[in-house]
């Protein structure tokens, strides 16, 4: 606030000294035609105001940077901050997309407003009404009928701006539209070869490219009108001045300086008055970005996080909870019990809501009804930081970060060399990474095209073991890893972390016929539980599951033995 | 042995960046334009508005001092309300031009504008699944929409006011000349200070503004890969890592933009400076002019008016230089990616080899840049109809053996030959028509699941639902559908996170398999799908038709215990492997290598 009050004054103080230099002129001329005209006065007068107006201007450049730029920054930070305490959900809501816009092109308009509309506007407006002032007192009947073409310019932009703002809403949406169509065939690069569907993607481009430029030439036509009108009226103020100006002179109640500093003041009053106009452009585009952005900085802090460190043991309760999406239920009624150091399996079909089971256990999405209990505590007790310090989970898809592989591993601050090292030998990483140019420091693109989708999988799992957990949630961990390695990691699992409570979500029963717990999810329902032997005799979908593997296990033993 | 010389094109725009030579200015307007050369009697018309508009704003000072010397200095009151009548009608006249001025320059803006940005996506469409590999997607994204966005600031709001400005400017110039010509060029000469001053300083403001946006590049990067993983940061508890790495991007971008800043701002205060000196030089010449009896008052009144009618738009012209300065910058980056050309080109077609298998490899050697082969030497045949699996272990080379028969890579050396007919011959079309694959991570576009099952094809776009779930019926994939809340009018949001991985994979099924193909590529397609449905998949994979030749990834046995061949494929060699137990020996004695 102190950089913009400073620009402020410095705007004013050059604006106001280029008010001086007319008067300096209108001096000049009356002297001379009153033959009493003293060239160095006027020189030097004049070169001091025109100096102190460059000194003035470009400190307030300097600190418009200055200050537009801390704004934006500033700006940035809060609503990064605010992003990062959101939850998982709001961000889906919210759509990565466009928050990505928030924090670029909306900031920017931002920025924009004030590095130029701010002064420009503040700057324009102390001309507009030091020039008013001035004018009034060298002839105050003049100056009446010139002022009054303010009004007739402010009421015309009001009513373009009225209506431009509602365009720019509009055309942002269009331009929300044109990025996405954009995002998308970028991350979706590799589809569109394989369909070669250039074509289609280039029609819906299109399609919201020629929205985009319809809006903006409709926007277009409002400032085409507004421009003409402003200066038109201008225009018609120097007519008043030629005609009751020269009238004035010729009847001897003005004088021909006083008529010469009236044609010059009209100048500086238009200039600012134009600036106005295309600043009105900037208003627009910097209030709808505002509110954009208003709505990301005032959405509610997620509910107060509990302050439990406690370590934990590992006994998880799940009491009769439900997950819905509105009407939709995602789990339905969820009752489990999981011991401490117990290692239990969920198997299901496809879209039975596995993956959000695992979801609830590490907090990303919360119960609609009943509770979520570690050691007998809720969830929502506990301090999140030692929270997720103690619970590992490997999601399904690969997560890779534009980092180095040390970093993709040891990816929160509480890993220690010991524990790195410890993770990637379990997740069988050693030899791959002793294999790299650079070791644990190579850098791994985004997105991890570099990598195979196993060994992405397995540096997924290194990471969450780096953690040393109490709890490990494995997302269908298996699914890109051949059968030899994962047999190799789940002993290594054993071996490594013993008393790790372990509750895996997978597709192969063979890997968890010695689990202590099977839980067989169907729709959002646990239709069957028990041990392996159990199920083969109380549950005829889990025999049918067991049975569409049978055929592959023979092939693995035979091979085995 | 048959070796390609293939055009090997860097695809790393920021490595780009660095070698490329600097285009000038100049050159990169002249690129620019091209763009709108079809809008020439546009931009005729607009230039003539322009000119008509400049000339009337022009003679009213002019008027204005004459009737001052003529009629106000004289005491005639009729010859001023002549003049006047005068000047109403040149107004009202200007008031036309002007509009028109601002329509047509700005409809050519916004025109060029939608034609940059059609170039652009056309071009991200020829460039390959390389061009995407190297370069980060928040990067691309960033240069496609904020760089275009200068571009668009440019020619929506700048560029009118450039050439209005640059128009009057000129004219009063003109004016000074001709009104009194020492007068004038001594007007004028603090201008040529300020131009010679411009075009010193023009290439560092560039190249600060350059460096800013690619800052601004970067940052866009740091918050797409942040967000797009938002859940790896909560479940990890790393939220201050996105603060962190966020708050390095944005201190670094506010560097670049300090120096961009200051950069830009550097003109306008000079520009006044000059401006004044120049009223300075009118006022003490004009009077020294007329004490010498060569010039009059009025005459003064109107010249101060035209240099003020010639300075206040240069001024202008100085924040409008920056402006043009940025969307250059913008420019340059994007010409960057309109610069580049596909590395996968359609070559003549050849004499295609007689009862030749359905696709072969011949002596095929593949890298993905130059440090590290990662296929050596391959052969092999696919026939008609039949099942074939590459296992193996991960990161053995089996994708990169997919994507290269669907030709998202060319080999580097050797030949991969389609109906015997080497496969860079092919019309991309018809390529794809042949060839599904299912890629390894699914990948579903914003709307609904009958938008992603019939993304991209022809046959059933225009199918009502009903039609559609025939479709899919006779297809034996009813079943897949059933899993879908809403059936084919299941939603399916940005990111596709509200769908699941195993059924986004179906969907990726369904879609491949609807297409037909003759060659249907499955890339641990079905991995996180359950048993159940796997067989399900499996069942309708043998129903295909008998011609349909298959080619499956995949870790679990089961889906490739039908296979009527198995290739190992392990540290870029692929063998064949005699029947599934070779194979699981292969596999279990096999050393894992990256």
């Amino acid at each position: 606030m102190g950089l913009v009050s400073l620009l402020l004054l410095f705007a004013l103080l050059s604006n106001g000294i280029n008010l001086w230099l007319p008067q300096i002129i209108r001096g000049g001329i009356d002297d001379y035609t009153q033959k009493h005209f003293v060239f160095s006065t006027i020189v030097k007068k004049f070169s001091i105001a025109a100096l102190l107006i460059f000194v003035f201007a470009y400190l307030q450049a300097i600190i418009q940077t200055y200050a537009s730029e801390r704004v934006a920054r500033d700006l940035r930070q809060r609503l990064s901050d605010k992003i990062s305490r959101q939850s998982y959900a709001f961000i889906e809501q919210a759509n990565p997309s466009k928050l990505l816009t928030n924090l670029t092109a909306d900031v920017d308009s931002i920025k924009l407003f004030v590095s130029q509309a701010l002064v420009s506007i503040v700057s324009s407006l102390f001309i507009i009404i030091g020039c008013s002032v001035l004018l009034l007192t060298i002839n105050w009947k003049l100056g009446l009928a010139v002022i009054a073409i303010i009004p007739i310019i402010g009421g015309t932009f009001a009513y373009v701006l009225k209506n431009v703002r509602a365009l720019f809403m509009k055309s942002r949406g269009v331009i929300d539209q044109l990025n996405k169509v954009i995002n998308e065939s970028i991350l979706g690069a590799a589809l569109i070869r394989v369909i070669n569907s250039q074509q289609l993607e280039y029609d819906k481009f299109l399609r919201a490219n020629t929205e985009a430029r319809d809006y903006g030439l409709r926007i277009l036509g409002f400032f085409a009108g507004l421009i003409p009108i402003v200066t038109f009226t201008a225009n018609i103020a120097a007519l008043t001045i030629l005609v009751m100006g020269g009238h004035f002179v010729i009847t001897g109640t003005m004088s021909l300086g006083s008529f010469a500093a009236f044609n010059s003041y009209l100048s500086l009053l238009i200039f600012p008055i134009f600036i106005l106009g295309f600043m009105s452009n900037l208003i627009a585009q910097a209030t709808a970005s505002f509110t954009r952005i208003r709505v990301v900085l005032d959405a509610p802090d997620i509910t107060a996080v509990g302050n439990l460190k406690e370590t934990l043991l590992g006994n998880v309760t799940l009491n009769d909870v439900t997950v819905s999406y509105g009407q939709k239920s995602a789990l339905k009624n969820i009752s489990l019990d999981v011991s401490a150091g117990s290692k239990i399996a969920v198997i299901g079909p496809t879209g039975a809501g596995k993956s959000q089971l695992l979801y609830l256990l590490t907090g990303l999405i919360n119960a609609t009804s009943g509770e979520v209990l570690f050691d007998g505590k809720s969830i929502n007790a506990y301090d999140s930081e030692s929270f997720h310090s103690q619970v590992g989970f490997v999601f399904q898809d690969s997560i890779i970060f534009n980092m180095s592989i040390r970093e993709n591993i040891a990816f929160s601050d509480t890993v220690t060399d010991e524990s790195l090292q410890k993770a990637i030998d379990t997740a069988e990483l050693r030899e791959f990474i002793d294999g790299l140019p650079e070791h644990l420091s190579t850098i791994v693109s985004e997105r991890g095209s570099s990598l195979s989708g196993g060994q992405k999988q397995r540096i997924m799992l290194a990471r969450a073991l780096a953690l040393n957990p109490k709890v490990l949630l494995l997302d269908d961990f298996t699914a890109r890893v051949d059968n030899n390695t994962e047999k190799k990691i789940l002993t290594n699992i054993q071996k490594n972390y013993p008393g790790l409570t372990l509750i895996s979500v997978t597709q192969k029963i063979a890997s968890v016929e010695h689990y202590d717990q099977i839980i067989l999810l169907t729709q959002g329902e646990i239709v069957a539980r028990g041990v392996h032997d159990e199920l083969m005799h109380t549950s005829t979908d889990y025999v049918q599951i067991f049975n569409s593997q049978q055929s592959t296990s023979n092939y693995e033993t035979g091979a085995a033995h | 042995m048959p070796k390609n010389i293939t055009h090997k094109m860097n695809y790393d725009l920021n490595q780009l960046g660095k070698t490329q030579e600097k285009t000038s200015t100049l050159a990169g307007l002249k690129k620019l334009v091209q763009l709108i050369a079809h809008e020439k009697r546009t931009l005729l018309l607009a230039v003539l508005a322009i000119l008509v508009n400049s000339t009337l704003n022009l003679l009213g000072p002019f008027i204005v001092g004459h009737t001052i010397d003529k009629y106000v200095v004289h005491k005639d009151f009729t010859g001023v309300l002549h003049n006047a009548i005068l000047l109403l009608c040149m107004f009202l006249a200007a008031l036309f031009t002007s509009y028109m001025q601002t329509t047509l320059m700005g409809g050519v803006g916004q025109r060029m504008l939608f034609a940059l940005r059609n170039s652009i996506f056309n071009k991200l469409q020829q460039l390959p699944v390389d061009f995407f590999n190297k370069n980060k997607a928040g990067d691309l994204i960033s240069r496609v929409n904020n760089d275009t966005d200068k571009l668009n600031q440019f020619f929506s709001q700048s560029l009118m006011q450039f050439i209005g400005n640059i128009a009057t400017m000129v004219g009063a110039g003109i004016f000074l000349l001709l009104i009194n010509i020492e007068l004038g060029a001594a007007a004028l000469s603090p201008a040529i200070v300020i131009l010679l001053l411009t075009l010193a300083l023009s290439p560092w403001i560039k190249k600060k503004n350059a460096l800013n946006l690619k800052s601004v590049g970067g940052m866009s990067a740091e918050i797409q890969e942040s967000l797009n993983n938002f859940k790896v940061i909560i479940a990890f508890n790393r939220r201050d890592y996105f603060r962190k790495r966020f708050e390095i991007a944005n201190a670094q971008n506010y560097k670049t933009a300090i120096g961009a800043g200051l950069a830009n701002n550097v003109f306008v205060p000079v520009y006044g400076l000059f401006a004044s000196v120049a009223q300075l030089i009118v006022l003490a010449f004009g009077i020294y002019l007329i004490g010498t009896g060569q010039f009059s008052i009025g005459l003064l009144v109107s010249y101060l008016s035209y240099a003020t009618l010639f300075y206040n738009p240069l001024r202008q012209l100085a924040a409008l230089w920056t402006n043009f300065q940025l969307a250059m910058a913008g420019w340059d980056r994007i010409s960057q990616i309109l610069s580049l050309e596909t590395n996968l080109p359609q070559i003549v077609a050849g004499v295609a080899e007689p009862s030749a298998a359905l696709l072969e490899f011949r002596d095929v050697h593949f890298s993905y840049d130059e440090s590290r082969e990662i296929l050596h030497n391959i052969s092999f045949k696919l026939e008609q109809g039949k099942t074939y699996a590459l296992v193996g272990p991960t990161g053995g080379g089996k994708t990169t053996t997919a994507s290269l028969i669907a030709r998202l890579y060319d080999p580097s050396e050797g030949l991969v030959l389609l109906n015997g007919k080497d496969i860079r011959s092919y019309d991309p079309v018809e390529r794809s028509q042949k060839i599904g694959f299912i890629l390894q991570e699914p990948f579903l576009f914003t709307g609904t699941v009958k938008d992603n099952i019939l993304y991209g094809n022809e046959l059933y776009k225009d199918y009502t639902n009903q039609q559609v779930e025939q479709v899919i019926k006779d297809a034996n994939l009813g079943t897949l559908l059933a899993i879908f809340e809403n059936g084919l009018d299941t939603p399916v949001l940005s990111g596709g996170d509200s769908i699941s991985l195993g059924q986004k994979q179906l969907i990726a099924f369904m879609r491949a398999v609807l297409r037909n193909p003759e060659l249907l590529i499955l890339d641990e397609a079905t991995a996180n799908i359950d048993t159940i449905t796997e067989q399900l998949l499996s069942d309708i994979l043998n129903k295909l038709p008998k011609t349909t030749t298959r080619v499956i990834i995949a870790h679990r046995l089961n889906t490739i215990e039908n296979a009527d061949e198995i290739f190992f494929v392990n540290s870029g060699e692929v063998i064949r492997a005699g029947s599934l137990n070779d194979a699981m020996e292969m596999l279990l004695q096999g050393k894992r290598t990256s």
